[in-house]
């Protein structure tokens, strides 16, 4: 089946910087802003831009998100032309071995690819909030005659330095590419979503598997190798909200930034509905004394107490007297009477037992103490429990290190 | 094939749902915040663990149609059986206009759909009925008592649109079947009806060779002394979504926790079409209480002893009380809203103010600009 352009998207890091979070699940699968999953963002983005053929790289803890993408119905994946197909690592007859990179991860499935015969491959990462119509940036990679395109967005130049940076002509193709540079040239910082002709993507794959010395990553290796050889690689300039998620403080400042659509995170917007796996639960219940301002919540959910500033997901319970601020509590979390819980993000199905105290604002603490808390999913904490801020509990409620 | 099979009968009924019944069937009706009413009843029948249902319907299914799909959302939707809609494509009473006259008039007219089912029991249901049934425990009381026919039967006598009304015997057994009353006595009917697959498409023939429509007059009265006749009583909620007060009151109902404890009860969840939706929203000034909230809400006046559907929008300064707003609705900035029933994409234009009554709800129809 022949399609001018599929979608690979890497969704097989660990996500050690999210710490518990990802125990048990890879990071793609992370909730996010009470009723999504960070993948449903690149999924969403492709079922919008029309891309309705998806590979889904995974190799760490795939169970969660393996069986939350399932047949990709939600996202109108399920197609009998396509549709969405999870790739894992596999043995073949000479053997077999883990993906050893970004770019490795597509080497292994080059066999997938052919299948399609694409002329165009986009390559997306699964850690990334964000809402972009892929469409325009695979018509900026025809228009150009580029052999790569890489979306871009200016960022503080203060913020560079964290980034890949692309320095770019007149034209806005890519001149050079420093990987976090000290002193960067340009604020344009790659995005990690690259769209690639295929037919030179895959030759460069080939290559780079046979160097011994190449980590086989995109940033680190192709996108060099294709500079240094003097293709064509063009910037695709993205305005609008994107944030990487990849750290517990991101993942904290995405969550606040979509209850405010003036951060430019609007998912109230359906002209670019954001897709998700729906459960069966039903609707939120807001009690007689339940005290709620500038939250989200969701279904199933029970609230009777007092919540500010926080993002709420399925099945969440705040009983009576209890309070939560600043906080993202991820599905099913019951927080009980008298307990408080502030700044702090609490893992699917946490239990915080009556009058504990979770975290705490940075107002109230020295700034060297202050930090988010975190606890791992499943981690149930007894009565009268208190928990300093910046401290991570794993799901036995025994503090980790971070 | 043992197990259960569902017919869900959908047409239209004489009813006192007003604005509310002018685009769309009772059964597809919205209720709790996120449900239609057949919601209930199919997921009754798939939590007992039938695959295979059937829906009767004539008239204004558009909507049903819509809400149904393919029955994915039931897990209904399946290589061998599962959700088959049946339209009165071989209906020809007074050229296919009229809605059924009753129960085994449509049945009759989906006497080859019968046929083929592939169950020893078939349970039927109304679209109209809210409640989360035990039916598989009912099945099993139906085959141990030896009884021909289980009807199902609240502990009340509360009054609904057209009702029916069983006298049970101390056993159990009915030994009236009463409807058309002024004041409602004995146990109020949920018009639901286990029986076996034979005695059914027994019934059905006898009922088409006479001329006769009428489940309850040709077959629960007629037949009262010749055929095992059982009510099995359910104690819990149990709404009739037939006028617009008994939606009113059986709505309001729902904020009560033991209520809603009891209907969504998480051994047999309630199965719905979903929407896509983001969280709902409660902005800094706003205010909720005591209230049921669907996704995709945002509010920033004030709610109170409401229930509001996907995507309703309150602005600041707008006060809401005791209203059921469906999907879409908006209440600009600084209206006030009480008792009042707002179908699907209503707007109450700024500052503008509607007061009902707990007895008499006003109700506004789809996608008024007040």
């Amino acid at each position: 089946m022949k399609k001018e352009c599929i979608a690979m998207l890497l969704a097989g890091g660990q996500g050690s910087r999210l710490y518990v979070l990802t125990g048990d699940m890879a990071k793609p699968a992370v909730p996010f802003g009470g009723k999504y999953r960070i993948i449903d963002f690149p999924l969403s983005n492709c079922a919008n831009s029309g891309i309705d053929t998806v590979g889904v790289l995974t190799q760490y803890r795939p169970l969660e998100l393996n069986s939350y993408i399932g047949s990709g119905q939600p996202w109108d994946l399920d197609v009998s032309t396509g549709g969405v197909h999870i790739l894992p690592p596999y043995m073949g007859s000479s053997g077999g071995t883990w993906y050893k990179g970004t770019a490795n991860a597509i080497y292994q499935n080059i066999g997938f690819v052919d299948l399609y015969d694409p002329e165009y491959v986009v390559i997306l990462s699964g850690d990334h909030i964000y809402k972009m119509d892929y469409s325009k940036m695979v018509a900026r990679h025809r228009d150009a005659g580029a052999a790569c395109t890489i979306s871009v967005m200016e960022v503080p130049w203060s913020d560079a330095p964290r980034f890949g940076i692309m320095n770019v002509d007149g034209e806005d193709n890519v001149t050079e590419f420093q990987e976090k540079p000290k002193e960067p040239r340009s604020n344009l910082a790659s995005m990690g979503i690259y769209v690639f002709s295929w037919p030179v993507l895959r030759r460069y794959l080939t290559e780079d598997e046979q160097d011994a010395a190449s980590e086989n990553d995109f940033g680190k290796n192709i996108i060099p190798k294709m500079l240094a050889a003097g293709e064509k690689l063009a910037a695709y300039r993205f305005e609008g909200y994107w944030k990487d998620v990849g750290t517990l403080e991101s993942l904290w400042d995405a969550n606040m930034d979509m209850l405010s659509p003036e951060s430019g995170l609007d998912l109230m917007d359906e002209s670019w509905p954001i897709f998700a796996r729906s459960v069966s639960m039903p609707t939120a219940f807001l009690g007689r004394n339940a005290r709620v301002t500038h939250s989200a919540f969701n279904r199933g959910s029970d609230i009777e107490g007092t919540v500010e500033n926080s993002v709420l997901s399925q099945g969440v319970n705040v009983a009576e007297g209890a309070c939560v601020s600043y906080s993202v509590l991820l599905p099913g979390v019951q927080v009980e009477a008298g307990a408080c819980v502030r700044y702090a993000i609490v893992g699917e199905g946490c239990r915080i037992g009556r009058n504990c105290r979770v975290g705490a604002a940075p107002e109230d603490t020295p700034p060297e103490q202050w930090g988010l808390t975190v606890l791992a999913p499943g981690c149930r904490l007894a009565e009268e429990r208190i928990v300093s801020p910046g401290v991570m509990l794993d799901r036995n409620g025994e503090e980790a290190a971070r | 094939m043992n197990g259960l099979h569902g017919i869900v009968f959908c047409y239209e009924k004489r009813n006192n749902l007003r604005e509310l019944g002018e685009v769309r069937s009772a059964a597809s009706i919205p209720f709790g915040g996120r449900y239609r009413a057949i919601d209930f009843a199919l997921s009754n029948l798939v939590n007992a663990g039938a695959k295979d249902v059937g829906v009767v319907l004539h008239g204004r299914y558009q909507s049903l149609l819509d809400h149904l799909g393919t029955g994915k959302n039931w897990d209904l939707s399946r290589r061998r059986g599962g959700l088959k809609i049946l339209p009165p494509f071989a209906y020809t009473r007074e050229g296919g206009e009229m809605a059924f006259r009753g129960k085994m008039e449509a049945l009759s007219n989906v006497r080859s759909y019968l046929s083929e089912i592939r169950q020893d029991y078939v349970v039927l249901l109304e679209g109209d009925l809210v409640v989360n049934l035990p039916l598989a425990d009912i099945l099993e009381e139906h085959i141990r008592s030896g009884a021909d026919i289980t009807a199902v039967c609240g502990n009340d006598s509360f009054y609904v649109e057209n009702g029916t009304y069983f006298q049970l015997d101390r056993d159990g057994r009915i030994s009236d079947v009463l409807y058309h009353l002024n004041t409602p006595r004995g146990n109020r009917s949920l018009e639901v009806y286990l029986l076996s697959r034979e005695l059914l498409l027994s019934l059905v023939d006898e009922c088409a060779s006479h001329d006769l429509y009428s489940w309850r007059r040709d077959v629960m009265q007629a037949k009262l002394n010749t055929l095992k006749i059982r009510g099995y009583v359910w104690g819990g909620f149990a709404a009739q979504i037939r006028s617009v007060q008994e939606y009113y009151d059986r709505s309001m109902q729902l904020l009560e926790p033991e209520i809603r404890a009891e209907l969504f009860c998480p051994q047999r969840p309630i199965f719905a079409k979903s929407a896509d939706r983001s969280s709902a929203y409660l902005g800094p000034e706003g205010r909720c209480v005591n209230s049921l909230v669907a996704d995709g809400c945002c509010i920033e006046g004030s709610v109170e002893d409401s229930i509001l559907f996907p995507g309703v929008v309150v602005e600041k300064g707008a006060s809401v009380r005791g209203c059921v707003l469906f999907k879409d609705t908006a209440v600009r900035r600084g209206a006030a809203l009480a008792h009042v029933i707002a179908d699907k994409r209503v707007e109450v234009q700024p500052g503008q103010t509607l007061i009902g009554q707990a007895t008499y709800p006003v109700v506004v129809s789809k996608g008024s600009r007040v």
